[in-house]
């Protein structure tokens, strides 16, 4: 090896050292500002104890409906005659129904279901109504085809918005059938709109801002614009609409169920296990159907306070209020 | 911060309070007040009914829902009807005496109803009625027997349910029902059919007015279909005062009526769709009559003061239907295997609690001619088993069951069933099915096991065998086919010959219980909830109500 070509390889292994040493000190960064990032997420829910609340209950219910085979002491579809409408007992926790299942294993099998397709057709819904949004936004007032197609599609989006939602996701399920693929569309259908309106609002916002305008005279195309600068800085309000949308599309999944249009019998899901025990309230038998809403409406609860909890720390004016706040009390405290 | 003027008459945060709670208070009271309202007992006259809903059309020939076939027992008479006889079981109740009678003309003990007499041929070919004289309809028009023909030749024309009647005791022609005079009215059949007098009792043979129908009819309407569907024509003891379908139906009784003005003069026939809410509405004496509760409601309603639940034997039957053209129920050991999984003693006793009991035969075990003895299907799982390692498959198979969402008992019946199906290998899933569409799912015959719930309404074994189990009857639901039970119906319906006619049904019994085209269910019974001071309830072998029947104890 001669000199020159010594000194290019040594050239190449400093260069590769300031490379390692770069990405380390970034790993150290990332690191540090995830450590930050926690102190202040714990600090804010020492602040704010119904946040905890509401991270609990989420949490919570998750780890029920992963664990629940290792945790129900009874099968969740199997009927026990033997034991049918059994009061809460150390034997059936929280009782059992009309035809003997356990109650307790079911509520806590029934996540499984609920989240799912909560979860899921909300996630479809947040996906296509966002990019549907950010197009009809991006594209509004302006003239020609474009413009055209987004206000269809903002008409389109009223007159579905315009039918009660309920009757609506009963329709969608009555007309692509009774199973769990047809529920999860029929929230992803009635959730769209939302995520459509709410991302065509902040991107009418956003795209006359300065960088995006930079963006534009660089010559970037609409797509990258769209998808670099324009969607990441739209998320936030999305975000905290996501987890109040996954409560109520529990909601919705158990009033499809109640109405007899949800999940097919004797699978657990709480809205099917209220309609179920709701008859016999009449002749003494609450437990059927109270501890099954009691669980719902925690859920519900739950992904409420988390949805306040993102509406708050995603928007950083707030947060930056909040992160004042905390910062005056630990003064105060010191 | 010192509050500004106005801001000193806004009410503060204790005042509201205060106000809050005196608002509650006022409405307790209020609520009370309605409550102890509704504890007070309907006048001596009005009876009040929460029924499930509300007749529909009024139109015999047409509609089957609950509240039209109140509506036409009230509404209008039949020629003739069965005698009443107390129940055996409940001194309280009284039930239609629909044995058999091998010395009486017909072998049946009926008595006159617009009809004052009757004389049938000993081969039952012809029947010939004498009608009672001065009997007025609604409008006021007097019976003669150009009402009985028109009502049978409005059956033949139109083709429905009185289509199915004529069908049944092989009326072809409208020649065949005759007004001999004034007041006596013949039909006569080409061929013996021991139904001739049998059937005429059935609820859905009421007698129109002919005149007011014939004047409400037009060109394009000639047999008032229109008119009918929304109004009665009738001789029975009440007419409808009003009816806002989904709400309710007002009855008057009719003064002029021929066997005298009903004890009831006015009843209200109040629509609540959920049993829960009828529950709570006799408990606090608002209603005095609350029909289609749930055994779990009837157990509790026992409990009630001032309240009277009586139950019968009856001819509701509850069974599954098994498809004979899905497979893999076109094999017999599997439909044997079937049955041998149902857990009856727990439906029984858990669903129905103990007020149902096995249907242990092909027809309501009330009718002449039935066998309980054909029965063999006590659960049995290792013989069920067996039966599918029979007929190739003993890994089991996967099937579905659609049952009625507006029924509470069939979705634990059918999770009973679900769970002792998978101790045979039978992967059972539940098709809930909305209550609006239930029927067309049992009348499309494309479901390999439905749930099916019914009664045959004339007290006849042929003609119970001939409706679920002759290959070319409209409700042979489970598409059964055999082509010795056809023949044995087809003979039993020719004859009028009864011994040999039982003994017909018995073969067709015979084989029909071994076959199993049904998961034979349970005998429902019929439960009455009715306040205690409300008496004179007869039990029908159509399970319905007649107004006419009830009286308030003094």
């Amino acid at each position: 090896m001669n000199d020159n070509a010594r000194s290019a390889s040594e050239g190449s292994g400093a260069e590769r050292g300031a490379v390692g040493s770069k990405a380390g000190s970034n790993a150290a960064l990332r690191w540090q500002r995830f450590k930050f990032q926690l102190r202040f997420l714990l600090a804010v829910l020492r602040a704010r104890p119904m946040f905890a609340l509401g991270y609990f209950i989420v949490i919570s219910v998750i780890v029920l409906g992963i664990f629940a085979p290792l945790i129900a002491p009874y099968p969740p579809e199997t009927a026990n005659p033997e034991d049918f409408l059994q009061l809460p007992s150390w034997k059936h926790l929280l009782g059992t129904d009309a035809t003997g299942m356990d109650i307790f294993s079911r509520i806590i099998y029934a996540p499984r279901i609920d989240l799912t397709i909560a979860i899921a057709g909300t996630a479809i819904s947040a996906v296509v109504g966002s990019l549907i949004g950010a197009i009809v936004g991006y594209y509004q007032e302006l003239r020609g085809i474009k413009s055209f197609i987004s206000g269809f599609v903002m008409r389109a989006a009223d007159v579905l918005q315009a039918f009660p939602v309920f009757v609506f996701a009963i329709a969608l399920v009555a007309i692509f059938g009774q199973s769990l693929q047809s529920i999860i569309a029929a929230i992803a259908f009635v959730n769209a709109p939302i995520y459509l309106r709410l991302m065509r609002s902040q991107v009418l916002a956003i795209r006359n801002m300065r960088y995006v305008e930079a963006a534009y005279v660089s010559g970037a195309s609409d797509f990258t614009i769209m998808l670099r600068h324009i969607i990441p800085n739209s998320l936030g309000p999305i975000l905290s609409q996501l987890s109040v949308n996954i409560g109520w599309s529990v909601l919705l999944t158990a009033a499809l169920s109640f109405v007899g249009a949800g999940v097919v019998a004797p699978t657990p899901e709480w809205g099917s296990m209220i309609a179920v025990g709701f008859q016999s309230i009449i002749t003494g038998q609450w437990w059927p159907s109270v501890f099954p809403g009691i669980a719902l409406a925690l859920t519900v609860f739950g992904f409420a306070l988390v949805g306040a909890s993102v509406e708050v720390l995603a928007d950083p004016a707030r947060r930056r209020a909040l992160g004042g706040t905390l910062k005056q009390r630990a003064a105060e405290a010191a | 911060m010192a509050k500004s003027d106005e801001s000193r008459w806004l009410p503060d945060r204790r005042t509201v309070l205060k106000g809050g709670a005196a608002l509650a208070g006022a409405a307790a009271v209020s609520g009370g007040l309605t409550v102890k309202e509704a504890q007070s007992a309907s006048p001596a006259g009005t009876m009040v009914i929460a029924a499930p809903a509300t007749p529909q059309s009024l139109d015999s020939e047409y509609d089957v829902s609950l509240g039209t076939f109140e509506t036409v027992a009230a509404c209008y008479d039949s020629i003739v009807e069965f005698e009443k006889i107390p129940d055996a079981g409940n001194a309280e109740a009284r039930r239609e005496d629909i044995k058999d009678y091998p010395d009486r003309p017909g072998r049946v003990n009926m008595k006159g109803k617009l009809a004052e007499s009757w004389e049938i041929d000993a081969g039952s070919k012809w029947v010939r009625f004498k009608l009672r004289e001065g009997v007025k309809s609604h409008d006021g028009n007097e019976l003669t027997a150009d009402d009985v023909v028109w009502t049978w030749h409005r059956k033949l024309a139109l083709g429905a349910i009185g289509g199915f009647y004529c069908n049944t005791i092989d009326l072809r022609r409208p020649e065949q029902v005759k007004a001999e005079s004034k007041y006596v009215v013949s039909i006569n059949l080409d061929n013996p059919n021991p139904l001739l007098l049998k059937l005429q009792p059935n609820l859905y043979n009421p007698i129109y007015d002919s005149k007011k129908c014939k004047e409400m009819a037009s060109t394009d309407d000639p047999w008032a279909k229109k008119y009918i569907e929304n109004n009665v024509a009738g001789f029975g003891p009440y007419r409808i005062e009003s009816l806002v379908r989904g709400q309710q139906a007002v009855f008057k009784g009719r003064d002029d009526y021929w066997g005298g003005a009903p004890k009831m003069s006015t009843v209200i026939f109040k629509e609540v769709p959920t049993s829960a809410n009828r529950v709570q509405l006799l408990q606090g004496g608002a209603v005095d009559i609350a029909q289609y509760l749930q055994p779990l409601e009837l157990i509790s309603l026992k409990k009630a003061q001032g309240v009277a639940i009586d139950t019968v034997p009856a001819t509701f039957m509850l069974w599954i239907e098994l498809n004979a053209k899905i497979p893999p129920f076109d094999k017999v050991e599997v439909r044997r295997a079937m049955n041998f999984a149902f857990p009856m003693e727990q439906v029984v006793k858990t669903v129905f609690q103990s007020i149902a009991y096995p249907l242990n035969g092909a027809m309501p075990d009330l009718y002449p001619g039935f066998n309980g003895s054909y029965f063999e299907y006590k659960q049995d799982l290792a013989q069920a088993k067996e039966l599918l390692k029979a007929a190739g498959l003993e890994g089991g198979f996967e099937t579905t069951l659609a049952y009625n969402a507006g029924d509470p008992v069939q979705e634990p019946t059918a999770i009973l069933y679900q769970t002792a199906l998978k101790e045979i290998g039978v992967k059972l899933i539940l098709k809930k099915v909305p209550a609006a569409t239930f029927y067309n799912n049992v009348s499309e015959r494309k479901q390999p096991m439905i749930f099916y719930y019914d009664s045959p309404w004339c007290p006849d074994p042929g003609y119970s065998m001939n409706l679920y189990f002759h290959s070319k009857s409209f409700i042979n639901y489970s598409n059964y086919t055999n082509a010795k039970v056809d023949e044995l119906i087809d003979g039993a319906a020719k004859t009028a010959d009864m011994d040999a006619r039982l003994k017909m049904m018995d073969d067709a019994q015979k084989i029909v219980m071994a076959e199993a085209p049904w998961t034979f269910g349970v005998f429902t019974n019929y439960s009455m909830a009715r306040r205690a001071d409300l008496k004179g309830w007869t039990y029908y072998t159509s399970n319905n109500i007649r107004f006419q029947d009830f009286y308030r104890d003094a």
